[in-house]
């Protein structure tokens, strides 16, 4: 269960990305944030932001037709 | 590593390449990447804070309108909200406008910047132009 949760479903790039920076600003260092998409191209952008941002992808599976990604913002 | 910062020469006024300019932006400034936009020729155009209708372009524009895709000119402001991105505007464009810095839309430039200077900073990051 994550600390915090985003949904951003329905909205296309790169705005679920620029959602997520965000809303990280209020997760402390060690919470998570639970993000919930459905665009398509958002599982390979989630992968990298948190790969160039230095935060821990935690998750990233599909429940139907939503992408949940949980980050751990370090 | 850090990114190499990313340089953005946008000349064009086409709304398609408005808003690809905008969403590598906003994007390149929050995955940490240092940013900078230099806004000449027609793609000054866009940024009058006094205009209308800003976005001139072609059948992905009008796609973008009816499917309401983010605007451009707000990619840019939450880019710079979020992480390191400056916009300047090119010191030429606005002299053979006739503009002023008060002319383009608030608070969203850093200030006027001649070629020289921007492709100085450009040296040792990624380039790109539209």
């Amino acid at each position: 269960m994550a600390d915090h949760t985003l949904d951003v479903k329905g909205l296309n790039c790169p705005l679920p990305i620029l959602k997520a920076k965000k809303a990280l600003k209020d997760v402390p260092p060690g919470g998570t944030l639970q993000v919930l998409a459905t665009d398509p191209g958002s599982v390979k952008d989630f992968e990298a932001f948190c790969r160039t941002t230095g935060n821990e992808l935690v998750e990233s599976t599909t429940e139907g037709n939503t992408f949940v990604f949980v980050i751990r913002h370090v | 590593m850090a990114s190499a910062p990313l340089y953005i020469l946008l000349c064009s006024g086409e709304h398609e390449k408005l808003q690809m300019a905008a969403m590598m932006a906003s994007v390149g400034a929050v995955s940490e990447r240092a940013v900078e936009v230099f806004v000449s020729m027609n793609a000054i155009l866009a940024f009058d804070a006094g205009t209308g209708e800003r976005y001139k372009g072609g059948t992905f524009s009008a796609l973008m309108r009816e499917r309401r895709a983010p605007d451009a000119i707000t990619l840019f402001r939450q880019g710079r909200e979020l992480g390191d991105l400056k916009m300047w505007a090119c010191s030429m464009a606005l002299d053979v406008a006739g503009w002023d810095m008060d002319r383009l839309e608030p608070d969203l430039f850093d200030g006027p910047l001649g070629l020289t200077k921007f492709l100085s900073d450009a040296e040792n990051g990624q380039f790109v132009t539209l």
